[in-house]
């Protein structure tokens, strides 16, 4: 049996979940969320990811980008080594499309901030 | 010599010997502990002796050496000058400026990466009055003629001063019994204008202070100003008349002819001073002893300050005091009080004790609480929530507990500016007056001392934009732009006010030399927001990069590495699942 | 001199919401920044998580902050970027401010209200006493998070987190995804002060040790942090001799506890509530001080930005009607028990107001496992729900209507928790 605390709400629910056969027999759950939660954590836990990426303008030098859904954990380190190589070299729009399907997991890394808009503010003073 | 031999081995330990060099008298032994080491020297002190070498070793405890600057080169190699200023405090710094009158060259050498690094910036900026040295001392002197001397030098040098006053309190009525000796005191030393006030004047005057008090006594002349800012001024004064300052350079060795130095060598090169005056603070004893005339030995008395918030500065407009018959007996204990600072803020403290250490600045919980619940009843208002920082300062203390202003008597071309603890600050201009004198009439045996024609004494001061009334503000704005972009948030500060720190005669490279000037960071933040804002100015008003900028020179670095370089390789590998 | 109905301080997401409530509702509405770009805080908040309220989306900081940002520029609400306000001073039945930019200089504006929404600033390290050497390599999580997030430099390779907020939790993760070693979080408490998921999220995932009970207690090193001393702390979080451990690092984070910055409203004389750092507010989120109103992490701190968003949303609102309105008001206070709760806003409700609409935030002082909270007026329950868990971390929302409640100038508001079933 494993305990997982599950962070689909603030509830965070204390999870115990064990394979019976082949089916999951999970208990503390509040609601039918913490069972989702608690199978793909067991079976391929998944997160998103979020960090930033280099641009050429040295106002700005970082643009914040995130993918656009979850992508199973093995992946976080290889896609933080794929989002290093970046380099932007023109003002691009917040929600952009920055990395395409990563690992093939129909994920993408998009940018979260409005380098256009950025560029024409200034980011500090 | 053979009483006061007795009598410290009969008080401290059999094994230590006394001795007499060059009429001083000199302590060796080993002992158990640090306060023996500081007793013997005590029980020799003001013997009839010139001064106390105490080189008593304690068992099993290692000092550590001078911390020396990390830089290497021959920048100074073969650099002759009339005058060789070792130290860039307070001392080193207002001697330079009254020396830069004359036509003569002079050098300051500073191991650290600016000036006031030390004891010079930790302090409560307090210009007492002169009324606890003991009559006829040259604490005495000094301190009551600096005191004096700051109304001209402030004006000159643009330095916010202010003659706040301070309160001896009495908190108890016997205490009442001390007035006549401290009105004599104030006599023989002549401070002018002290009065008595009554409980409930005192409290007219300062309706914030604790109604446990039973009068006191008011000094008009105690003043306040920013120690740090005043040592600035005073080297960018001398500098803006021809003297040169020289960081990061330490005093190795000297060789010496004929009871002369005729040259010190530094971590720079080799300089050929025609005299040198030490004003080395903390280590003067070490410069003394480098020059083959060590008569005297420094102990570090080490003291704690907290500072408060600005918000709570407006409970008071004073310095505050307790006093104690014991403090107003032996003018080396300082018992601390509740200082208001030029900036608005409240000092509490500093305590006192002594440590083996010169350079040793760390704070501790005890004495920091220890000092909040001595001095925060005087001010109940005072709350331990109110505390933004607190700071650690060394006093260079020697064992006859009074400075040393004099023209070495056994190395020609040495001047001694040693021994200066407090009141040091207050006794600065008057002292590198004396040493100006003493300067002029030694070198004029060596060669031709005429004042420089074109002298000036006056130096402006960065502008304090929040300071000002808002035509000023916005007049200066109008001229320069930068000037109505704020920085730091809690202080106020203008980015021009932080480039003009760095493009100052004595330019600030680093974050504390910024804060030093103009103060980004000092507030109740602490630099949380403008830390990073200050560093991109230091990056585009200098040749600075980021990842060398610095908190306080050396390997202080404030940043490791960019993000996104491209031999990023994690150790993290996978992450994990587990709980 | 420019007259205005709203003048924002502050256009982070509370100021945002504010400034574009009021200039929905009729106001003329200028917004103040003392940044150079909108957006406050969230700027460097690159973490998702924002908005599951507001947008039913999980979106960056800096997506959160720019869709208001281009809400309050499609209706052409004015933001003065790079402007500082110096003063505030009340003049009869308006305010002048004092601001400072570069371009214009020093000049003065006039409004009729001011709605603070100027977030709020970290505590340091001397405020919780840290003792030892002053080395660099000291940062507040904040300060860190805008070296990597915004300028992208690491302040360290090899650090210790003080304090288990949730900003030291997200430093946590994004340190170690831009390849720092984070040692571990060390929390004076006995319980995390950060969200659970953020426990989760951030440490658990990445093999990063939480300690309990645990604090700094002396820095080392002279020019750079070289290591630091960790006690164990007793149940007053005193720290206990002799369990002194010394752990090598080269930069300490520190993430312990954020403080409303109120400087504005103390020196207009505001009442501040000790509990919250932030000014006491009625429900209409207005000060003490007729026509001064208080929003977002200036008036208390937040768990989560919609609730942020929320309130400055009512500010903004209620500024508009006092603006135009004359208003006559007589406040209640709420209480509470001091044992039960940490804080609840606002502090007072307005029986005469014409707004009967009451949102309450609260946080509990301990973590209690089925409660029940109830509203008394007067002795009358006036609302009652239960609660399997609360935890301090985690804010609570209540709405109440008052619209059938009668109520009287000498009678209070109660807001109180006791032992119930689930």
């Amino acid at each position: 049996m494993k305990e997982l605390i599950c962070i689909v709400c603030p509830n965070g629910c204390l999870l115990k979940v064990e394979k019976l056969n082949e089916n999951w027999s999970i208990k503390g759950n509040l609601c039918s969320k913490g069972i989702d939660f608690a199978i793909s954590e067991m079976t391929e836990a998944k997160r998103s990811v979020c960090s930033t990426v280099k641009t050429v303008f040295p106002e700005v030098p970082r643009l914040p980008v995130r993918t656009d859904g979850e992508i199973p954990k093995k992946f976080i380190f290889p896609l933080m080594k794929l989002i290093n190589k970046v380099e932007i070299k023109a003002p691009i729009h917040s929600g952009d499309i920055i990395l395409k399907n990563v690992f093939d997991t129909g994920v993408n890394v998009i940018a979260t901030s409005d380098l256009f808009e950025l560029l024409k503010e200034g980011i500090y003073d | 010599m053979k009483k006061i031999q007795k009598n410290i081995r009969q008080k401290i330990n059999k094994e230590i010997t006394c001795y007499e060099w060059h009429s001083s008298i000199v302590l060796e032994g080993i002992v158990d502990s640090w306060d023996d080491v500081v007793k013997a020297g005590k029980l020799a002190a003001n013997k009839g002796y010139k001064g106390v070498v105490n080189k008593i070793e304690v068992k099993n405890l290692s000092i550590p050496d001078i911390k020396k600057p990390l830089l290497k080169d021959n920048y100074l190699h073969g650099k002759k000058v009339d005058v060789l200023i070792i130290g860039g405090g307070i001392i080193g710094c207002a001697i330079a400026r009254e020396l830069s009158k004359w036509d003569i060259s002079i050098l300051i050498i500073e191991k650290e990466e600016d000036l006031a690094m030390h004891t010079s910036s930790r302090n409560d900026g307090m210009i007492h009055p002169g009324i606890l040295p003991k009559p006829g001392t040259k604490k005495a002197i000094f301190n009551v003629r600096g005191n004096k001397l700051y109304s001209k030098v402030t004006k000159e040098l643009d330095v916010p001063f202010r003659r706040i006053g301070s309160l001896m309190l009495f908190e108890g009525n016997y205490m009442k019994l001390l007035l006549p000796y401290i009105k004599l005191r104030a006599k023989q030393n002549r401070v002018e204008g002290i009065q008595y006030l009554s409980a409930d004047a005192i409290r007219k005057r300062v309706p914030a202070i604790t109604k446990d008090i039973s009068g006191g006594i008011f000094v008009p002349t105690t003043g306040i100003l920013s120690p740090y800012k005043m040592t600035i001024a005073y080297g960018e004064n001398a500098v803006l008349n021809g003297a040169e300052i020289s960081f990061n350079t330490i005093a190795l060795s000297m060789k010496k002819e004929h009871e002369s130095i005729k040259a010190v060598q530094t971590n720079r090169g080799t300089i050929y001073p025609n005299l040198v005056i030490n004003a080395a603070g903390v280590y003067s004893d070490k410069i003394a002893e480098m020059a083959g005339d060590q008569f005297f030995t420094i102990h570090p008395r080490k003291g704690q300050t907290i500072i408060l918030d600005k918000k709570k500065g407006k409970l008071i407009d004073i310095v505050i005091a307790k006093s104690s018959l014991r403090k107003s007996t032996r003018s080396n204990t300082k018992g601390g009080g509740i200082v208001k600072t030029i900036d608005g803020n409240i000092l509490v403290g500093p305590d006192a004790y002594e440590q083996p250490y010169r350079e040793d600045y760390t704070t501790t919980r005890e004495n920091i609480e220890n000092i909040m619940k001595k001095h925060f009843p005087l001010i109940p208002q005072l709350s331990p929530k109110d505390v933004i920082n607190y700071f650690a300062g060394i006093r260079a203390a020697t064992y006859e507990e009074d400075f040393i202003v004099e023209k070495s008597e056994y190395v020609e071309n040495l001047i001694h500016a040693a021994g200066i603890q407090s009141p040091g600050l207050a006794s600065a201009p008057a002292i590198a007056e004396e040493i100006e004198k003493i300067t002029i009439n030694v070198l004029n045996d060596i060669q031709e001392v005429k004042p420089k024609e074109n002298w000036n004494p006056i130096r402006k001061g960065i502008p304090q934009l929040n300071k000002m009334n808002k035509y000023e503000r916005d007049r200066l704005i109008k001229e320069r732009p930068d000037y109505g972009i704020i920085i730091c948030r809690c202080e106020e500060i203008s980015k021009g006010e932080i480039i003009d720190s760095i493009k100052s005669p004595i330019p600030a490279k680093s974050i504390d030399a910024i804060k030093r000037r103009v103060r980004p960071g000092m507030g109740r933040c602490q630099g949380g927001f403008c830390l990073p804002l200050v560093s991109k100015i230091i990056e585009e008003e200098t040749e600075l990069d980021m990842l060398s900028i610095t908190k306080k020179g050396n390997k202080s670095q404030i940043l490791s590495k960019e993000t996104k370089e491209p031999d990023f390789d994690n150790e993290g590998g996978e992450a994990s699942g587990d709980i | 001199m420019e007259t205005y109905d709203v003048v924002v301080l502050g256009a982070g997401p509370a100021g945002l919401a504010a400034g574009l409530e009021a200039a929905k509702r009729g106001g003329k509405t200028l917004i103040i920044e003392r940044e150079s770009r909108p957006g406050g805080i969230l700027k460097q908040c690159i973490h998702d998580g924002f908005g599951l309220i507001e947008f039913k989306e999980k979106l960056s900081g800096p997506e959160y902050a720019e869709r208001y940002i281009r809400m309050v520029r499609d209706k052409n609400i004015p933001i003065m970027t790079s402007t500082f306000a110096t003063k505030v001073l009340k003049d009869k039945d308006k305010f002048i401010i004092t601001l400072v930019n570069s371009n214009k200089g020093v000049f003065e504006i006039e409004s009729k209200t001011m709605i603070l929404a100027n977030g709020c600033r970290e505590r340091t390290s001397k405020q919780i006493f840290i003792h030892g050497s002053r080395p660099s390599g000291v940062y507040t999580a904040g300060t860190a998070q805008y070296f990597i997030n915004i300028l992208g430099y690491l302040p360290c390779k090899k650090c210790v987190i003080l304090g288990s907020g949730d900003i030291g939790l997200i430093m946590a993760r994004r340190l170690t995804l831009e390849g720092a070693k984070v040692i571990g979080v060390y929390e004076a408490k006995t319980t995390p002060s950060g969200l659970t998921r953020n426990i989760v999220q951030c440490l658990y995932d990445y093999d990063i040790p939480l300690y309990l009970s645990r604090t700094i207690t002396r820095i080392i090193g002279d020019d750079r942090v070289e290591g630091v001393i960790i006690n164990e702390v007793d149940e007053n979080m005193k720290p206990i001799k002799g369990t002194e451990k010394l752990v090598e690092c080269d930069g300490v984070i520190l993430s312990v506890g954020l403080i409303p910055e109120n400087e504005i409203a103390e020196s207009l004389g505001i009442e501040i509530d000790k509990f919250t750092k932030g000014p006491c507010v009625d429900h209409n989120f207005m000060t003490l001080e007729d026509g001064v109103f208080s929003c977002g992490n200036a008036l208390h701190v937040n768990d989560l930005v919609d609730y942020v968003t929320e309130s400055g949303r009512y500010a903004g609102e209620r500024a508009v009607v006092y603006a135009k309105n004359n208003i006559e008001k007589n406040l209640v206070k709420v209480n509470m028990s001091v044992n039960d709760f940490l804080y609840v806003v606002p502090q007072y409700i307005d029986i005469t107001s014409n707004n009967k609409k009451v949102v309450l935030y609260f946080r509990s002082r301990e973590i209690r496992k089925n409660v029940v909270v109830q509203i008394k007026y007067d002795n009358k329950i006036v609302f009652t729900r239960k609660y399997r868990v609360l935890r301090p971390p985690e804010m609570q929302r209540i709405e109440l209507d008052l619209t059938e409640l009668k109520m009287s100038k000498d009678k209070d508001f109660c807001i109180v928790m006791k032992e119930g079933q689930y």
